[in-house]
């Protein structure tokens, strides 16, 4: 045997060592929840076909695919980026609505600025107010030592009153049933890619983001010290490294993330802030941030696997009945199995 | 003045009927804390104990099954959360937020599948009112304290148990010391993970009575949102009382207060938005973790697994 074949074999090992433990997970996932549906007395082939197809079978279904991916996928980035650090930011979903708020502020306020000044403001905005709405927790964390998991988490809920206070008293839209917000400038709009089905040109913004986050992580000595913090805080702390900065910087990150995420919902899917346009994005995001393990090239292919099954587990719904919850079982379950392969491998 | 005792006895009354999640939640908490598990799937383990004391009774016809459920469903969780992280040896924090996935959608599913979707939802009597003889007639205090549900008996006198059991048997100091250092309780013949998995399945159990009181005592059915966050607050009520069984009791009064608080404001108007009136319970509980940790003390190895085969904790 050669040495380049020695190279590329165990270069393909390592590939299947990576790859081989995500597909047991799902194969075991999909048994156990099968085992649940053919118990509920469902067509259990029929189920998995949905959930697993859909996206693929129309181009509209790969277009909503898509668009869910993209909220899925700034979400778990702004799981990753503070776990890196070691820390848990479960605040997503609040900083999201408020990055949804910011942009569409700006939106209202500035709306007759054109397209290249106010996008731009729009997503701005978004990043800034989801990164402050993060920056409440780390800095009660920085100065306080208070459990980052807590207040978070405290955080979601207060945003629920303000994007309500803002959608029924601020800028209001009395024509809708639903508490939503006028809305924004022209301007403020994403440009569509393709216009039917239609899909926007955040998704390019969310892909580019990933890249710069991947990089940031993984390929700069900033993004190393992060990583080292998170590893081993007391011998980092004993390097040199600001590990409680570290913690601030990551969260702030993270919320800016999730902010991100809050104005492409706004700039590019529906134009105005709807209360509940936080849907389940953080609780996914979450399971995408843990399944991929943190790693943050490989959370837009898990964010993008989850996509399917959610698109797949509407349609199942809507077609057999059967709960949308269910899909979230499948998911906790690839999760749980994932881990699991990680005790396995450690024996 | 004759106006203030009734409407502060009105008041007061509602503030203990509102202690009960709080502090089941948060004796839960404590417990495994104090063995050095930290469970954060409170929010997940009370929706499934909602959902399933609901749906107990809905199905039998009585509350007590509604109980049982919640009270099972909660010892699994907590078992799967001792097998995960004292066994497998697998990150807390992790497994907790598992769980609560797992915990939650496993909730609503429950619900759809049994009930379906309807216009009205079903209900289900609510826990009656159980007067103690002669001490509910105490002025003033008979009202607030003795003329509640059983459930609010039942947290108080568990409360009150397991200050007993923590600080005044030695199955207690034993308990602790897992928490405080798990390698000295060992090598004193302690068995760190049994003790373990003790505290996370009865800390699970109460969580999952703690989720059945909600539509047993408030609302009579089932919604996917219904706890609101009093899971999470739990855990800052945990901090808040400094893992102490007594002080979360105490505690939990507070975080009660505000919860009904907000409530009679919004009934009772004065200009201010509702919208910021439901923030309160949340923005008190931030508030109240800047003082919890200038001054709790925390158990040293809360959250750290242990693994007698291995020489240094970190």
């Amino acid at each position: 045997m050669t040495d380049t074949n020695i190279s590329t074999n165990s270069k393909a090992k390592a590939i299947a060592a990576i790859v081989l433990p995500y597909l047991l997970a799902i194969l075991a996932s999909f048994v156990a929840s099968g085992i649940f549906i053919a118990i509920m007395g469902f067509n259990v082939p029929k189920a998995f076909a949905t959930i697993l197809f859909t996206s693929f079978r129309t181009p509209n279904g790969f277009i909503q695919t898509l668009l869910k991916f993209i909220p899925l996928m700034l979400q778990a980035l702004a799981f990753t980026v503070p776990l890196a650090a070691g820390k848990f930011n479960i605040g997503g979903e609040g900083q999201l609505i408020v990055g949804g708020i910011g942009a569409t502020a700006v939106g209202i306020i500035f709306a007759d600025l054109p397209l290249p000044i106010l996008l731009p403001l729009v997503i701005l905005a978004g990043v800034i107010f989801g990164g402050f709405w993060a920056a409440i927790p780390a800095w009660l964390l920085y100065r306080f030592g208070i459990n980052e998991i807590l207040t978070t988490v405290m955080m979601n809920f207060v945003s629920f009153g303000l994007i309500d206070y803002v959608a029924t008293q601020i800028w209001r839209d009395p024509a809708a049933g639903h508490p939503t917000t006028i809305p924004i400038g022209a301007g403020g709009e994403l440009p569509m890619l393709i216009s039917s089905p239609p899909l926007h040109s955040g998704i390019i913004l969310a892909i580019i983001v990933a890249v710069g986050v991947y990089i940031y992580t993984n390929r700069t000595s900033a993004g190393y010290e992060l990583i080292a913090t998170g590893a081993n805080p007391r011998a980092s702390k004993v390097y040199g490294i600001n590990t409680r900065k570290m913690f601030l910087l990551s969260l702030i990150i993270g919320g800016g993330l999730a902010g991100l995420s809050g104005a492409i919902e706004v700039a590019g899917y529906q134009h105005r802030l709807i209360e509940g346009l936080q849907s389940n994005f953080l609780l996914l995001g979450l399971i995408i941030g843990l399944i991929a393990k943190g790693d943050n090239s490989a959370v837009p292919f898990v964010a993008f696997f989850i996509a399917v099954l959610e698109i797949g587990a509407s349609a199942m719904q809507r077609t057999m009945m059967i709960p949308v919850e269910m899909v979230f079982i499948v998911e906790a379950l690839v999760l749980l199995f994932v881990l699991l392969s990680d005790v396995i491998r450690r024996r | 003045m004759d106006e203030f005792i009734p409407q502060f006895v009105g008041f007061a009354r509602l503030v203990v009927l509102a202690i009960v999640p709080f502090v089941l939640a948060s004796q839960g908490t404590m417990l495994g804390g104090r063995t050095g598990l930290f469970n954060v799937a409170q929010e997940g383990i009370m929706l499934l104990g909602a959902s399933l004391g609901f749906l107990g009774a809905y199905l039998y016809g009585g509350l007590g099954y509604g109980v049982l459920l919640a009270v099972f469903s909660g010892a699994i969780a907590g078992l799967a959360l001792a097998y995960f992280t004292t066994t497998l040896k697998m990150n807390q924090f992790v497994i907790g937020l598992a769980i609560f996935f797992f915990t939650m959608g496993l909730s609503t599913l429950f619900y759809k599948f049994v009930v379906g979707v309807t216009l009205q939802p079903p209900l289900i009597p609510t826990l009656q009112d159980l007067p103690i003889p002669v001490l509910s007639q105490i002025p003033v205090l008979g009202e607030i304290f003795f003329n509640q549900n059983s459930m609010v008996y039942f947290a108080i006198l568990f409360s009150l148990f397991l200050y007993y059991l923590l600080y005044k048997t030695s199955f207690g100091l034993k308990l602790r010391a897992v928490g405080e250092n798990p390698k000295a309780a060992d090598s004193l013949g302690v068995n760190v993970d049994r003790m373990r998995y003790f505290t996370a399945i009865v800390g699970g159990m109460l969580m999952g009575l703690a989720g059945a009181y909600l539509p047993m005592v408030y609302t009579g059915t089932f919604t996917a949102g219904m706890v609101q966050g009093r899971g999470w607050i739990a855990i800052a009520l945990t901090f808040f009382g400094g893992w102490s069984p007594g002080l979360i009791l105490l505690g939990s009064l507070f975080f009660a207060g505000v919860e009904v608080l907000a409530l009679r404001i919004q009934v009772g108007g004065f200009g201010i938005p509702y919208q910021f009136l439901l923030m309160l319970p949340y923005l008190a509980t931030i508030l109240t973790m800047i003082f919890a940790f200038k001054w709790i003390k925390a158990p040293a190895f809360l959250g750290q697994n242990y693994d007698r085969e291995k020489r240094s904790l970190s």
